[in-house]
């Protein structure tokens, strides 16, 4: 039900003339995808920052809040662009998009490092005096930022994958594979 | 810059390096621009963005 | 004298050294002289080395360490912004910039490290292929000097003296010049990517 509504999203999308011209250009979309994957160091790259100094890998002598109070906004810009850039290229190719595997996990990575964040930013306010000039964070906190690289981590390698046609609609069988990937076509043919 | 002399070895080095390369960079870019837009002129007559096959 | 004077400024003798051997290479046609000789090489690397053969066979592996590249590149982007934009007075205006540029420069080590590591695996995955891109060797060459530049440079620079002792325009043309160094490093690597 979801995949059949999410194809004919899909659609409906690719019938647009702007996705249309988005990916006919040949300069629109390398520079969409050029600027999505550049913008990951102002974005990822702070939030690194942050996460390395919970690990006391980075500056352990400058109190954590305020490291982390400096990078949120650089790092709320990074993310914004990275939003607006990703949404561009899923509207641009949106029926390969919604169909792969690599971006629906990706997908679901992002959802979960989202509410991680949210998380340990409560967290953090509520130990914030406490441990702030410590080289390294207290123990929930320690958790929260491998949790955020570990998941950052996997976005990024699944938002490599996507590119790929491995395990496209067109090139499997497997009926799982076809589900997550809501492969509805192929999985009614079969 | 240093009790003595304010501009010592490491002083020298890094205005130089950095003048230089800044240099070599922006010649780069400022290239690079200027065959993009010689590429959209070539298409199409005019540099414009929208409306383009080319760009958008 | 002359000696004095040799050894009080070595690393700037050293700088316009380099400067005069890039000249040259490129004046006495040296570089068009060892192009062709490379790309036996590059051949090797894509079809006989381990890199080159796990990377061609193994496409989820490339594109696995691919990403590690972006990641580091990621690091690498965080720790340069960081440090520059605070030698520029834009954030982190309450923290020394001395502080940031002697916390952050061995994460920038380490994530040039891998960046490099990761990235001689994707050229040689690639091979003879990245031979012919002009981006490629630009990119190659912007990484060299850039990589030169923060660690025989400007690092060595900016923890020398505290920065207040340094004129403001001179920590700018610093900042700039990092920034747009490794802004072109991933703009170059992202068009090798493209063609």
């Amino acid at each position: 039900m979801i995949n059949e509504l999410l194809l004919q999203f899909g659609q409906w999308m690719e019938a647009q003339q702007y996705s249309q011209m988005l990916v006919a250009g040949y300069y629109s979309y390398s520079w969409l995808e050029a600027t999505h994957v550049l913008t990951l160091m102002v974005s990822i790259g702070s939030l690194f920052i942050i996460d390395f100094r919970m690990l006391g890998l980075v500056m352990p002598n400058v109190p954590a809040s305020t490291i982390a109070a400096r990078l949120h906004k650089p790092m709320i810009i990074g993310f914004v662009i990275m939003f607006i850039t990703g949404a561009l290229l899923v509207y641009a190719k949106p029926v390969e998009t919604i169909q792969s595997l690599w971006f629906r996990m990706k997908m679901i990575l992002l959802f979960l490092a989202f509410i991680n964040a949210w998380v340990f930013n409560n967290r953090m306010k509520g130990a914030e005096g406490n441990w702030d000039n410590d080289p390294v964070a207290p123990k929930p906190l320690r958790t929260g930022a491998i949790a955020s690289l570990v998941l950052w981590c996997g976005v990024v390698i699944l938002g490599r994958y996507i590119p790929y046609d491995w395990v496209d609609c067109t090139n499997t069988t497997n009926t799982t594979i076809l589900w997550a990937a809501g492969c509805v076509d192929q999985l009614n043919a079969l | 810059m240093g009790d003595n002399n304010k501009w010592d070895d490491k002083t020298v080095a890094a205005v130089s390096t950095a003048a230089i390369m800044l240099g070599g960079l922006l010649y780069y870019w400022v290239g690079e621009g200027q065959s993009t837009v010689e590429l959209l002129e070539l298409a199409y007559g005019s540099v414009k963005f929208f409306n383009n096959p080319l760009v958008f | 004298m002359l000696g004095s004077i040799l050894s009080q400024y070595a690393r700037t003798l050293s700088v316009f050294a380099v400067l005069l051997l890039i000249v040259l290479i490129e004046a006495l046609g040296v570089r068009e002289a060892v192009y062709p000789g490379l790309l036996p090489f590059f051949t090797w690397m894509r079809e006989s080395s381990w890199l080159g053969v796990i990377g061609t066979t193994y496409g989820s592996v490339y594109a696995t360490v691919e990403a590690v590249h972006l990641l580091s590149m990621a690091v690498l982007g965080g720790t340069v912004l960081a440090t520059d934009l605070r030698l520029l007075g834009v954030i982190f205006k309450d923290i020394p910039s001395e502080t940031l540029v002697t916390g952050t420069h061995k994460c920038f080590r380490w994530a040039l490290l891998v960046a490099i590591l990761t990235g001689i695996f994707c050229a040689a995955g690639v091979g003879d292929k990245v031979y012919y891109m002009q981006v490629f060797w630009i990119k190659m060459l912007v990484l060299l000097l850039g990589s030169c530049y923060m660690l025989f440079i400007k690092q060595p620079f900016l923890t020398s003296r505290p920065h207040a002792e340094i004129n403001p325009w001179m920590i700018r043309l610093l900042a700039i010049t990092s920034m747009l160094t490794w802004f072109t490093v991933a703009a170059t690597g992202r068009w090798i990517g493209f063609s």
